[in-house]
């Protein structure tokens, strides 16, 4: 009934190969497999896809259960994926079998493309992608987007998420104390129930934004002008090899029709 | 790091603060600040006490140049504060809130150190240097490699510390630096800050609360009231006057004060001293069970027991208090209490009956049960301290007149006047939003009101009003259990106290039962200081019982 998962989708520090790659590195190669995965059309790609997952996730050294705790918001995209498919498909025709065996194939592409992008969180702590982000931004700034600021943005956001969740957990506790009738009543009714969590969480978030301001001020923040990094982007001889091999791969998958 | 070469001559003060005012926006009809100077050297540690909305948070952000003062001028080593540069600022004072989680923006903790000497503009490997320095100094090195949500209040706060202290500052101001942690993140917070102060860092820490630990180590005190310096000069001529300054002077300062008046040295005059009968507070006349636990476990997984089998018993008309290490268990099984956790294994029994978990009957027991969180200020959402009040017992189905007598029951039970009820609970002070919400909570009449650390961060005014609403209600024949680390006030003012530790029962029983139990589960430094004393004498003198309240500790040794 409540937010228990407070890790989700959070960085998970191990000493990996995965772990030690260049954050631009795993963004690019991301994008490769999402726009190879994306298209794909035949049962074999999804299950080929699936084993390079498998094999991702065994070098990163993270736990299968923690993969399949994080993936969890995606999941309810895919069982939504799988219904509405079924639905679209059988309003065209009335082949149950089919419709069923499209759905399956378009909602375990959909999961496959989703874990990808969940493994990123998972391996990169949140400041080097939001530097690997800025970096990759970067070439933006020339038409005045604010990419330095984006990027510290999401960093943040990485940051704040546990302790929004942790938050928003304990003033519906809160409010569940005082009687609220959070989970009963039809959609208008659990909207308007609603409001005695959204407000104080909305008050709560602002308080802290302004602290934080001051804070990060405080410590000499003043954009990115003049601003140096501990650890700055480094990009290694292994960097280029697993965006070579990405590119290599996806193109193989491109080639052979998959 | 703060062996740094000072460009300027050390006979000018580090700080000036000169005829300063300010007030927030124009209307306003009061100042936050009037007129208020005073110097602060190099390598001093300065207190600056004031009560809530005295105006020192103000000061907090007037010194550390996130505010322009509407008259006055402030000076870093003897230059305005206007005309120095953002960098050399930055460079010279360092400042750390109340919370830790607000001053934190990375979510690791290296990085999280690293953020100001990357805003200065270092080289990556004098930056890593600052940061291990910087986390050997607040003692967090084994967390090097953690992430931030791993870390305990404490150590998160340490972590804010050691942030600022990698900027290699000259000066840290610290606005109630330890007023969110527990005893044991206060205690080892207040080492860092001595361990830095004895290297020679200037050090200026606003607070509301004295505490023994780190007034020893205070050279200069400034007292703060409604905006104007009230009093400033040495600490050690500052307990004179500090009752009539208002401010309540620490148990054990008192009664070593009191020992050199009578000529009593300490702990050797009392090895021989008579002892009189001792009056034993006697338990109260309990009413009914109220709730009955019996071998109630919880976990969240296979490997995270939070309650290992608790049995409790807990009476109408009494006042329970709940205590226990942070991770010990408390918040959780008080959660039970209303049905918030739902029982896996075990029972309770209210009022006779097993609790209900499910359907209506949780609403009700919602009502006849009313659960204070930590902090409940931060769940208010109302546009009026009325509505507010009305929430809880609508939601419990009162209506009418009934409703506008609950409401004005809630705010009769805290005190507050009924010219409250038409104001907007944001507008209202720390402790007046404090008293709204527990008032929106007893608004639903409760049989039984259940407290997460009622006092935390509270000044000594709003603690006695809310303990004496405490005991009111728990004479009315109401159930009233606390969760807290204060140790003082639980043995003084419950009934009965619950220990727990590890997700266990130690022990339950009258504060003079459970007195030995509670020295070995809590460490001596969150002792109530009375205890610390008696337990001193105790070493020397075996007859000589554990006291642990003031007024007693003077009853049992007037003989001498």
């Amino acid at each position: 009934m409540y937010i228990t998962d407070i890790n989700l989708g959070q960085y998970i520090p191990s000493d990996s190969f995965i772990h030690r790659l260049d954050p631009r590195a795993k963004l690019f190669s991301l994008l490769f497999i999402i726009s190879s995965i994306f298209p794909s059309k035949t049962v074999l790609s999804v299950f080929l896809w699936t084993l390079i997952l498998c094999l991702i996730i065994y070098v990163s050294k993270i736990s299968w259960k923690i993969v399949l705790i994080s993936s969890k918001p995606v999941y309810f995209l895919v069982i939504f994926t799988f219904i509405f498919n079924i639905a679209a498909s059988l309003f065209k025709s009335p082949d149950l079998r089919n419709a069923v065996y499209g759905a399956l194939f378009m909602s375990s592409r959909l999961l496959i493309l989703m874990m990808f992008a969940v493994m990123l969180p998972l391996t990169t702590a949140p400041l080097e992608l939001a530097d690997g982000l800025d970096a990759l931004l970067r070439p933006l700034e020339r038409f005045r987007f604010p990419s330095h600021e984006c990027a510290m943005m999401i960093g943040m956001a990485l940051r704040f998420i546990p302790l929004l969740m942790h938050e928003t957990d304990k003033i519906m506790r809160a409010q569940l104390s005082r009687g609220a009738r959070l989970d009963q009543g039809n959609i208008f009714q659990r909207i308007k129930a609603f409001f005695p969590v959204l407000i104080p969480l909305l008050v709560m978030i602002f308080r802290r934004a302004e602290e934080v301001a001051v804070a990060m001020e405080a410590r000499g923040y003043d954009g990115s002008k003049g601003r140096t990094r501990r650890r700055p982007l480094l990009w290694k001889k292994r960097d280029t090899l697993v965006l070579v091999f990405s590119f290599l791969t996806v193109m193989t998958f491109f080639m052979l029709g998959l | 790091m703060n062996a740094k070469t000072t460009k300027t001559n050390n006979s000018i003060p580090l700080i000036g603060v000169r005829s300063v005012s300010f007030s927030y926006g124009a209307k306003n009809t009061g100042r936050a600040l009037n007129r208020v100077s005073f110097f602060i050297n190099r390598g001093e540690r300065v207190a600056i006490l004031g009560h809530n909305g005295s105006g020192k948070s103000t000061l907090v952000k007037i010194m550390g140049g996130i505010c322009e003062p509407s008259e006055g001028v402030c000076e870093i080593n003897g230059q305005d504060i206007n005309n120095l540069s953002f960098r050399e600022l930055r460079r010279t004072i360092g400042l750390v809130f109340q919370d830790p989680e607000n001053q934190i923006v990375a979510a690791m903790v290296e990085d999280d150190v690293a953020f100001a000497p990357e805003n200065q503009g270092l080289p990556p490997d004098q930056i890593q240097i600052r940061v291990d320095i910087a986390l050997a100094e607040t003692d967090m090195l084994h967390k090097k490699g953690a992430s931030v949500s791993a870390l305990s209040g404490g150590e998160k706060q340490r972590l804010a510390l050691a942030g600022v202290l990698a900027a290699d500052v000259e000066c840290l101001i610290l606005d109630e630096p330890t007023a969110m942690l527990d005893p044991e993140g206060r205690l080892k917070t207040e080492k860092v800050l001595r361990y830095l102060h004895s290297e020679g860092m200037t050090i200026i820490q606003v607070t509301h609360q004295i505490e023994t630990e780190s007034f020893s180590d205070i050279d200069k005190i400034i007292v703060l009231s409604k905006g104007e310096v009230k009093w400033q000069g040495l600490t050690e001529d500052f307990w004179d006057i500090s009752e009539s300054l208002g401010f309540e002077m620490p148990d054990e300062m008192r009664l070593k004060r009191y020992f050199n008046l009578k000529g009593l040295k300490f702990p050797d005059d009392f090895a021989n001293i008579n002892i009189p009968e001792r009056v034993f507070k006697t338990p109260r006349k309990s009413g009914s069970l109220k709730y009955n636990i019996e071998g109630l476990y919880f976990s969240h997984d296979s490997k995270n027991k939070v309650l290992q089998g608790i049995d409790a018993e807990i009476y109408s008309g009494e006042w329970l208090s709940v205590i226990g290490r942070t991770g010990s268990g408390k918040t959780t099984l008080i959660q039970h209490l209303n049905a918030l956790y739902k029982i896996q294994q075990g029972k309770i029994y209210f009022d006779g009956s097993e609790l209900p978990q499910k359907g209506e009957e949780v609403h009700t027991l919602r009502q006849k049960t009313g659960l204070v969180f930590q902090h409940p200020e931060d769940q208010l959402f109302s546009p009026t301290v009325k509505d507010e009040l009305s929430f809880a017992p609508k939601n419990a189905g009162f209506d009418g007149a009934e409703l506008e007598e609950a409401v004005m029951y809630g705010l009769e039970c805290s005190g507050l006047g009924s010219e409250f009820l038409k104001r907007n609970p944001l507008s209202l002070s720390g402790g007046e939003r404090r008293l709204v919400a527990i008032a929106s909570v007893l608004s639903a009449k409760p049989e039984c009101i259940v407290l997460d650390e009622p006092l935390a961060g509270l000044d000594a005014s709003y603690q006695h009003i809310i303990l004496s609403m405490l005991g009111r209600l728990r004479d009315e024949g109401k159930t009233v259990i606390t969760v807290t680390h204060d140790l003082k006030t639980a043995l003084k003012y419950s009934d009965r106290i619950l220990i727990l530790r590890n997700g266990r029962k130690i022990q339950e029983g009258t504060p003079d039962e459970v007195i030995g139990e509670l020295m070995k589960s809590i460490e001596p430094e969150a002792w109530p200081e009375v205890l610390r004393i008696s337990s001193e004498i105790k070493k020397i003198n075996p007859d000589f019982p554990f006291i642990y309240d003031y007024e007693e500790f003077l009853k049992c040794i007037s003989q001498i």
